[in-house]
């Protein structure tokens, strides 16, 4: 499961503690969803229980005395293992963009004034994004451009369903 | 085969159609000029009859003969001016094929069938019209003009065909070679040393000749004569190859010194191909060459009161000849001018399209026309001097107003052949104007 | 600042253009898509006063710009647009460098202010170290540089950019645009850029999209890009976030 491999990932550096664990995650991977202290908190004892992580102390910076976590070496050799491996290249389209689009065009062709509504709404996006860039870390750039080229993958999609709407159209009129 | 070449002529744009055009009038003013100096080798010089008289005697023979020469040299200068016209596109087409998957074998014959038709179908109207003039020549003035001369017409259309073919095969030489070089071609060939030692080995022998005053280390007096007119020979074909490597080196120091933007443009235009502006000026050089010596040897008659009538008519016969020569250079620039038109002419609508004013354009053609004619007229002009006066160095000894008179001649000539670029160049602006709408910037 | 009406233009059969219009203010950055042959460049060549449209005005700052001749129609391209065309369309005879100084020199400047303009233009845009060479030995992406560059050289008032990321790899395209755009925003320039690339539109403030010679989308600064983008925000951003955590 890949949040137990981010922490390990995130351990590997050095013993850290869970609220850093959490802060590191949310800051490195800026595009993704922010991590819940209590998920953080739970994958930390799976990963000890599988012997992949120890404690290796506690630290107390003023706050709260908090418990120090290493990776072991088996951990290590399971985030290896997990780098090795590729992720596999989706098997299914899952996107409501996607259905909204058959759907669309099942219930009578009001698709494309749909699909040109949801260009629009995805550029804008992507000018955000692009905006963001000009002035955001590394990491925020990296996710800016992760995001960026999904939004134009679609975007590519949406011209393409819209142009083959047009094309289906007409051989149905002629 | 065939195929290939009749796709290629009916895909051909509006430029490529016009270079053919081009191309078969050039064949035909070359095959109308071969055939008049042919058939002049055969008039009948012994009829006495009028000015025509004189071509009887010894000596002004020997300029009657140095005349047709001098018609000659241009003629065959001009279509081979002609038949390499618009080399660098027509290499540039011919590379695509080979990319396109054509073998070199296919590239070459293509090439030459391309440049063949365009010469056949010039040449045919070219033998039209002169044994049309030929014809109206033997009507006025009776049998001084042979008839039978005629039919060797079929072998100077002939030979203007195969010269056509023959230049569309070196053509695709490059293109044999390597299809992307010449696509992507960086920078032009150098001229190369060879050329400047011709020159140079044409000097020697002329000054090794005339220092033995009449002897020469071999064969004494005509081996003297042999030396003399052999380096002549050489000098000029030297010349003629190291204008190359003149106007590449004037155009360089033209375009580091440039401040304007027109003389930086002209130069690197003249300085990026100098063949094409040596192929089309060696014309103009060779006038004034040759005018420049005439000039020089007529100085020395300025002071001589006795002047024949001979001399007199065979001067105005040489002056004839040379202006043929420089109607004939004319025509070679025109070509070239209408060649690098077509060539330049996307960068001119590029140029035009971002701002820069068409008679600025216009300036970079007369530009460039300077560039290259002023190192070619000057170098021809004292060539053509220097060598009458180091032959009659003793004559000129003699009569001290003579040099001068001959400077001056020289002079003259040299600006003629820069004002007959300039002009060509002047002439040629209209045509820009209308080439360089913006239209044209698709048209690639 | 910029604004055609109505505009048609054919060439032969075809119609590139059939009734356009368009509004662009000025500082605006905007980016014009369309499927290929929909007329884009035929719009930025009417627009920059390349080319003459049949019918409809194009005006620049309110000055008929159609009508004018070919004389003044050069004189104002010259003082205030800088054009990228599609091809790049370099001067072959000319070095990387010399090709970027000619058009300021044209424009009246001095040599020595000519070629320091145009080395830190080169160095902008990262292609310094070609500056010597001549445009057959430069690479498509190496070449769309130094042609953006020299549009960029004269500071004009207008910059009209077509397909000037074609042949360059994304970071590539990236950086070109990067300079584009901030150059346009340093001298608050108006921008007009042809593209099919989406992600180079997302620079612009707005999209002008164009279909079979028509203008279907953001012909005004009002109907287009970011004023009417708000509504689809949240499923945008939500489609976005989709993305990143697949
Ligand atoms: N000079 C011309 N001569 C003939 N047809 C032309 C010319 N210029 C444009 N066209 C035609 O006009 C139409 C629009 O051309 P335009 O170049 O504006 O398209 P585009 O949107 O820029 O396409 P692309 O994305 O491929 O560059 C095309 O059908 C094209 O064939
Ligand atoms: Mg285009």
């Amino acid at each position: 499961m890949s949040t137990g491999h981010v922490l390990l990932g995130l351990l590997s550096e050095r013993p850290k503690h869970g609220y850093e664990l959490k802060k590191e995650h949310d800051q490195r991977l800026p595009g993704a969803k922010p991590l819940a202290y209590g998920q953080v908190y739970a994958t930390l004892q799976r990963l000890e229980r599988g012997g992949l992580t120890e404690v290796a102390g506690t630290a107390q910076e003023g706050g709260p005395e908090r418990t120090v976590h290493a990776i072991t070496e088996a951990g290590r050799a399971e985030l290896d293992r997990w780098l090795a491996e590729i992720e596999a290249p989706a098997p299914y389209v899952a996107s409501p963009l996607f259905a909204r689009v058959v759907v669309a065009t099942l219930a009578g062709g009001t698709a494309e004034e749909y699909l040109l509504r949801q260009r629009a709404a995805h550029l804008t996006r992507m000018r955000e994004l692009t905006a963001r860039k000009a002035s955001g870390s590394p990491a925020q750039v990296l996710a800016a451009d992760y995001a960026l080229q999904h939004l134009d993958a679609d975007l590519r999609w949406i011209e393409t369903a819209l142009e083959r709407h047009t094309v289906l159209k007409g051989e149905t009129d002629a | 085969m065939i195929t290939v070449v009749r796709m290629l002529a009916r895909g051909r744009s509006r430029r490529e159609r016009a270079r053919g055009r081009l191309m078969a009038a050039g064949a035909a003013l070359a095959t109308v000029l071969l055939c008049a100096a042919a058939h002049l080798t055969a008039f009948r010089l012994d009829a006495r009859r009028g000015a025509l008289g004189i071509l009887t005697e010894k000596e002004p023979r020997l300029m009657v003969a140095l005349t047709l020469a001098l018609l000659a040299v241009p003629a065959a200068a001009f279509i081979y001016q002609v038949s390499r016209l618009a080399t660098a596109t027509r290499e540039r087409r011919l590379a695509a094929l080979r990319l396109a998957g054509a073998t070199p074998r296919e590239v070459r014959l293509t090439g030459a069938a391309e440049s063949g038709w365009s010469a056949l179908a010039g040449g045919t109207l070219g033998a039209a019209v002169y044994l049309l003039a030929a014809l109206v020549a033997r009507w006025s003035l009776g049998d001084v003009v042979p008839v039978r001369p005629l039919l060797w017409t079929p072998v100077v259309l002939a030979a203007v065909v195969l010269g056509g073919a023959l230049s569309g095969l070196r053509a695709g030489r490059h293109v044999v070679a390597s299809p992307l070089g010449v696509v992507r071609r960086a920078r032009p060939r150098g001229p190369r040393v060879r050329d400047l030692a011709l020159v140079a080995l044409g000097v020697g022998l002329l000054a090794a000749a005339l220092a033995g005053k009449g002897r020469f280390l071999l064969g004494g007096k005509y081996g003297a004569a042999v030396a003399i007119a052999a380096g002549a020979v050489l000098l000029l074909f030297g010349l003629v190859l190291a204008t190359a490597w003149l106007i590449r080196m004037a155009a360089r120091r033209a375009g580091r010194g440039a401040a304007a933007p027109e003389t930086l443009l002209a130069a690197r235009m003249v300085e990026a191909d100098p063949r094409a502006w040596a192929r089309a000026l060696s014309v103009v050089g060779l006038t004034v060459f040759f005018g420049s010596a005439v000039g020089a040897h007529q100085a020395l008659t300025v002071f001589q009161s006795d002047l024949t009538a001979f001399q007199a008519a065979s001067y105005a016969l040489l002056y004839l000849a040379l202006l043929t020569a420089m109607v004939t250079s004319a025509g070679a620039l025109v070509a070239h001018q209408a060649e690098a038109l077509l060539d330049h002419r996307r960068s001119f609508a590029v140029l035009a399209a971002s701002g820069v004013p068409v008679p600025a354009l216009g300036r970079v053609l007369t530009r460039q026309a300077l560039v290259a004619a002023l190192p070619v007229c000057v170098v021809s002009a004292v060539a053509g001097t220097g060598v009458v006066v180091l032959l009659l160095a003793e004559l000129y000894a003699r009569r001290p107003g003579a040099l001068a008179v001959s400077v001056a001649g020289a002079a003259a000539m040299a600006g003629i052949g820069v004002l007959a670029a300039v002009l060509v160049a002047r002439a040629a602006r209209p045509i820009l104007r209308r080439w360089v709408r913006p239209g044209e910037l698709r048209a690639g | 600042m910029l604004e055609a009406r109505t505009l048609r233009k054919s060439f032969g059969r075809t119609t590139a253009l059939d009734g356009a219009s368009v509004e662009i203010g000025e500082g605006e950055v905007v980016a014009v898509t369309g499927p290929s042959g929909s007329g884009k460049s035929t719009l930025l060549h009417c627009l920059a006063g390349i080319i003459r449209p049949e019918a409809g005005e194009v005006l620049f700052a309110g000055r008929r710009l159609d009508t004018l001749d070919e004389d003044a129609r050069t004189r104002l391209r010259r003082e205030n647009f800088g054009v990228v065309f599609q091809f790049g369309e370099l001067v072959p005879e000319l070095t990387a460098e010399e090709n970027v100084v000619l058009p300021l020199l044209f424009g009246g400047r001095g040599r020595r202010e000519s070629l320091e303009a145009a080395r830190s233009w080169l160095e902008r845009l990262d292609v310094a170290d070609c500056a010597g060479q001549r445009p057959a030995e430069l690479s498509g992406g190496q070449l769309q540089r130094v042609a953006v560059a020299r549009a960029l050289a004269a500071e004009p008032r207008v910059i009209f950019a077509d397909e000037p990321t074609g042949a360059l790899d994304s970071l590539a395209g990236e950086r070109v645009m990067g300079e584009l755009v901030g150059a346009a925003r340093e001298s608050r320039a108006t921008l007009v850029v042809v593209t099919h690339d989406n992600r180079v539109a997302a620079y612009a403030d707005r999209e002008i999209a164009l279909r079979d010679g028509r203008v279907v989308a953001g012909a005004t600064a009002a109907t287009g890009g970011t004023a009417d983008g708000t509504p689809g925000e949240a499923a945008a951003g939500a489609s976005a976030a989709g993305g990143v955590s697949r």
